[in-house]
This record gives C-alpha cells, structure tokens and sequence, in this order.
C-alpha cells in the first residue's frame, strides 16, 4: 500500500478543512461516520486490513482466467489471491493504464486534477500469483473453455471472468463516422482528431477529460468577452443507452457552470440538458432534488433528446426529438392510446458535451457468451452467466441493471469471488448482489450529493444524512477518500 | 352484495383472448362479501381468490358457459377492477396500464433511456408468461376413482 501517497492526500484535504475552520474529526462527526470511518485515510485502510476475519482459503484448484484488467478484472484477482491457497489466475488485458482511476475523469475536466492524478499503470497493481497477458481477446469460446487473442494465442480456462469493459460507440453519431469505437482507456487519438477542438469534448477517456478542460476554457472566456449579449451556448446530452456512472453528464455541466460563476461570465452563457430519457435521475428522489438544482442555477433542459449526429462545420447538434400524442379511443381497454412521434431538431452549440452511447465490444456481443444486447447475460445476484455455469462476469459489460459504476463493482467483486469459490467447490452460490450503486453527484465546486441507491429504486444511504442535500464533506470525500479507497482497497481485494 | 364479472376467452391456436361482451352478475354471500372487501385493493390477490373458488367456478361451469367445458377463460373485470391489461396490453395503450406494468415487473431505473416501444416489447415478454397463470380452465368434475 502506497502510505506516502495517502498521507499527500490526507495533509492536502487537512489543508481544505482547516480552511473551513474544521478538523478531520469535526468532519467525520459532521459526515456520522465514526470508527473506521473512509476518511480516516492511511490509518483507517490498515485498521481496515486487520478488522478483516482472518481467511480461510480454499484449497480447490482451477485455472481462472480474467478477461479485462480494469478496475474490476484486478480487484476480482486480487481478492481471488486472498482466497485461494494455490491460485492459477490469468488476467487477459492490452492497455498499461487499464486500472486509471475513471471517477477522476470529471475532476480532470473542470481543471481540478491533472490528468497524471487519474492515470494508474496496471502492473502496480498485479496481485501475487496473477500472470498478465497484454492482448486483446477476439475471441470467446465458452463450449471448449477457450478464448483466442488478436496475437493469436488460444487459451484454455476451467473458469472464466468477462470483465471487458464496454465501448464508447461515436460512430453512431452522423458526423463523428470517423470517430470509431473507443474504450475509456488506451489510444484514442483517432476520436480525438474526429472530434476535433472546436467546441466538442467529453469527458469519457482520460485524454477526452483533459481535452475537455481546454474546451471549457476557451469557452469560458468567450462567454467572459460576449458583449453582443448573445448567450454562449453550452450544450449536454445523454444518450439513449446505458452509461458508466449516469450521473456523469449532469456533473460536467454543473462543473462548466461552476467555472462559469468563477469567471463571472455566467450571464452570458446558457447550459442546456438534452436527455434521451423522461427523467433526471431514476430514482424519484433524487430527480426531484435535481429538478430543483437545474431551476436554481437557470439550467435549462429538454427531455426525449437523443443525439444522432453532429454538423461540426456549422456547429450544430442534431437530436432526434421524441414526444406522445394521444392516439385513438381503445374500446377493449376503455382508454385512449399513446402514439410515440419523433422528429429531426438541430440545435446550434458553441460547447458541446458528448455522452456517447455505451456497447458491449463486438468480439463479446457476436459470441456465444453475449446476448442479444451484446452484454454478458448474467443472474443479476450470483453474476452466473445464464448458459454457462463457469463463466462469471461483472462491471461494466455485465447485463446487469444499474451496474455500471465504480460503486457498483466495489459490491460485485465480493459477491463474485464467493459464488465462483462455492462453484468451483461444488456447493451452492451464497452471496447474492443486490444492485447498490452509488453516484457522488458533483453539483458545484465543493459541494456533491451522495446519490446511493439500489434495485428497490429507492435511497439507500450509507450515512445518517438526507441523501438529497448537497454536501461539502461529501466533497471532500469525492475527492480525497473515494480515489484511495478505489487504488489501494478495492485493487487490493480488501475494500 | 352484487358483483359484475366481464371474462374473456382464451383461443389456445391463435394464443389470443376474445371479449365476452355480456356482463354477468353474481350475489356474494355475506362471508363472500367480506372476503371480497378484503382482497378489492390488492390487485391479483381478488382474481386469485375467485381463480381458487369452488363456489366461483362451478357458477362458471354450471351458469355461464356450460356449453363450453374444456376451454379456457380470464376474468376481465371485477366490478370496476379491470385486469383487461394483462390479455390485451399493446405498446400503445394508455399511460394508466403503462405505468401499471413498468411497476409490477419492476422496468424502472435503466428504462429512463429506453423508448417507450423497448418497454412495451419487455412488458409483453414478462406478460407472456402472467398471462398463462391467469387462465382458467374449465375442467369437467373430477369423479372419485371407484375402482
């Protein structure tokens, strides 16, 4: 564990207390968290490791092979180390910086990290008794336990983890072809020259958040110097598919508006939301609270927007704009239907924020052990592929409602590790996930409100706090607990 | 108390349901009754009870389709509880029976993205299977084995 690393971030967040007249403990009392409470930091992660039942490891021995070393293939074989007396694990991942801290993603687009406080090199994090091979999978076969890489290697397993990721899929968007498919991590210069730097960013690769930054700037200080009193238009969409952390899109602009008050070019700028949804959050609670931060900042917001495609040349986003009518009287079911219309809306931006569509990678999608979605069909709770009964999947690429978060695969690890140690020794799957994510809800510099909830689609806080109040100390929390948590308790299989 | 009971008739080739047009009143008995006024507000529970009910079917069987032993029927409405969206939901009916279902088969978070034609494509699949354990046989009485 990188104690030297925690005790930087806990002296910098110290600094940000002490400036609000506040200790650590005054804060930890402020958050209810008490004991071994995250914000504890260094001291807390090692009282963490020795509060943790002493290990009965299992003796079973099996090859397991992880396909995807991000956040969720490294922590799932660190913790299967933990677990196993003999482990035979094999990690399958092409991208050194596989295990960047993504959440940081945001931060890096409003100018609060640097783009170096977010990028992790992956063999920092290779738990004793993993092998890694840097390839790409091209190929799943779940009948003959095989997969095959893009070198060409056919690699036999007992056992099977899908933990790919997904894809950020641009090329959907009519005029951003050339864009391709991209994952969060690796090279993505081919988006970016797609994308170019005229005022389209998104903060969904680490390069694309630093590159959002700069956009956000330029803006800015146009918005600074307007003096026709023409608004800078600031657009944000979200898409019609399932995203990383839902929250995401909401917090760049809340960011932008951030910086925006910062430079006092606030009035001068307009920040439209273009959802594909009819909602602002999933969970009631949480859309009526931010319902209520876009009316008190003057967001504006039009619901059932989907981007399909950009016009750079003429800097113009296009939707494609849903809406119902009511249709004819139904005399079986003595009520008037619903027609669903949809129309072409172009709208001009100066800044435009993409939230690209999110896709299983085609070598899963195509193959026996994708569905007809593309993601990995699991049982939502055991994370058991529904066909084959030793392949296991979870994060981002599995079909699982709400998992595509950080905080989710912080549950799902756990849940993961048990089930495939009982199935690999015969007994019945016990650990059930059910369905907790988590999205620290940025809303301003310095403030964040811990969105936690789960399949119940109710609030599920984890502290004695109203859920839909922002919070300072959430922030702090945002920014200084969460990333060590990430690094060194979830990579470690511990946290 | 007197209860209007509307049915529909399920064609097992076609695997389609087919309005009875008729209404069909029945009187409850005084226990009945109570049972009715306990089960009125919990959806299911109220079909279930009268899917359950000797007395219920045999005034089926003996009353109202006598004629027509062997097929299969769903109640459509009980008094002014309509269980008519689970044999005749479309992708297009009302936002009352809409909502209903995204609730009961729990298609809630991950649908605020989804189109309302992708929702209505999973209420029908979930509906596909409900709608099986609704219908009601009408079988001939079960004789005693005498041998």
């Amino acid at each position: 564990m990188d104690y030297k690393y925690l005790n930087n971030m806990l002296s910098e967040m110290d600094k940000d207390l002490s400036s609000k007249g506040m200790s650590r403990r005054d804060a930890m009392k402020l958050a209810g968290i008490s004991g071994a409470g995250l914000f504890m930091g260094a001291t807390d992660v090692s009282a963490m490791e020795k509060d943790q039942l002493p290990l009965k490891k299992s003796g079973v021995d099996a090859k397991i092979v992880i396909v995807g070393g991000g956040l969720a293939g490294m922590s799932t074989a660190a913790r299967l180390t933990l677990n196993l007396k003999n482990p035979n694990i094999t990690v399958i991942e092409p991208e050194k910086l596989s295990v960047s801290y993504q959440p940081g993603q945001t931060l890096v687009a409003a100018g609060i990290w640097d783009i170096d406080d977010i990028k992790y090199d992956r063999d920092d994090f290779v738990p004793t008794g993993t092998k890694v091979i840097e390839d790409r999978v091209i190929d799943f076969d779940p009948t003959n336990n095989q997969v095959t890489t893009a070198k060409g290697q056919v690699i036999d397993y007992d056992y099977l983890i899908v933990a790919t990721g997904l894809q950020l899929d641009f090329e959907r968007l009519e005029g951003l072809e050339e864009a391709g498919r991209a994952f969060s991590a690796g090279d993505n210069s081919r988006l970016h020259k797609a994308i170019g730097d005229d005022g389209i960013c998104s903060i969904y690769t680490a390069e694309g958040a630093e590159k959002t930054w700069e956009q956000m700037q330029k803006y800015i200080e146009k918005a600074k110097n307007a003096k026709d009193g023409k608004k800078v238009q600031f657009l944000f969409t979200h898409p019609s598919t399932p995203i990383k952390c839902g929250g995401a899109p909401k917090k760049i602009m809340y960011l932008a508006n951030a910086r925006l008050k910062e430079a006092g070019a606030r009035d001068n700028a307009e920040l439209t939301f273009y959802p594909n949804g009819g909602a602002m959050f999933g969970v009631p609670e949480y859309h009526d609270a931010i319902h209520g931060q876009f009316k008190r900042e003057g967001f504006k917001w039009h619901y059932r927007h989907n981007l399909v495609g950009v016009d750079k040349a003429r800097k113009v986003a296009i939707f494609d704009a849903k809406w119902q009518e009511k249709g004819p009287f139904d005399p079986i079911m003595k009520d008037f239907e619903v027609i669903s219309k949809h129309e072409r809306k172009e709208v001009p931006y100066d800044f435009l924020h993409i939230t690209p569509a999110a896709v299983a990678p085609r070598e899963v999608g195509e193959s026996d052990i994708g569905s007809a979605k593309g993601w990995v069909p699991v049982n939502k709770e055991t994370l058991q592929h529904v066909k084959f009964n030793n392949v296991f999947s979870l994060g981002d690429i599995a079909q699982v409602p709400m998992g595509k978060t950080g905080g989710s695969i912080r549950k799902q690890y756990k849940v993961l590790v048990d089930n495939l140690i009982a199935q690999m020794e015969g007994k019945k799957l016990p650990s059930k996930y059910a369905g907790y994510t988590v999205c620290p809800l940025i809303t301003d510099i310095g403030t964040v409100m811990l969105a936690e909830f789960d399949w119940t689609v109710k609030p599920t806080p984890s502290f004695p706090l109203d859920p839909t109040v922002e919070r300072w100390i959430f922030w702090l929390m945002k920014v200084y607990a969460l990333k060590p948590m990430t690094m060194y308790g979830m990579l470690a299989g511990k946290a | 108390m007197q209860v209007k009971f509307e049915f529909a008739i399920y064609d097992e080739t076609l695997d389609k349901f087919e309005l009875d047009d008729k209404v069909y009143l029945f009187e409850l008995d005084e226990e009945q009754t109570q049972t009715y006024n306990l089960l009125k507000d919990k959806d299911l529970h109220l079909y279930n009870w009268f899917k359950e009910s000797d007395f219920f079917l045999n005034w089926i069987k003996e009353e109202i389709y006598p004629d027509d032993i062997g097929k299969k029927i769903v109640l459509c409405d009980v008094n002014d509880i309509t269980f008519r969206g689970y044999y005749f939901f479309k992708v297009t009916s009302a936002d009352t029976f809409y909502e209903y279902f995204k609730k009961l088969f729990k298609i809630h978070h991950e649908t605020d993205w989804q189109d309302r034609e992708e929702v209505g494509e999973q209420i029908l699949e979930q509906l596909m299977v409900k709608r099986q354990e609704l219908i009601i046989e009408l079988k001939e009485e079960e004789k005693e084995n005498d041998a």
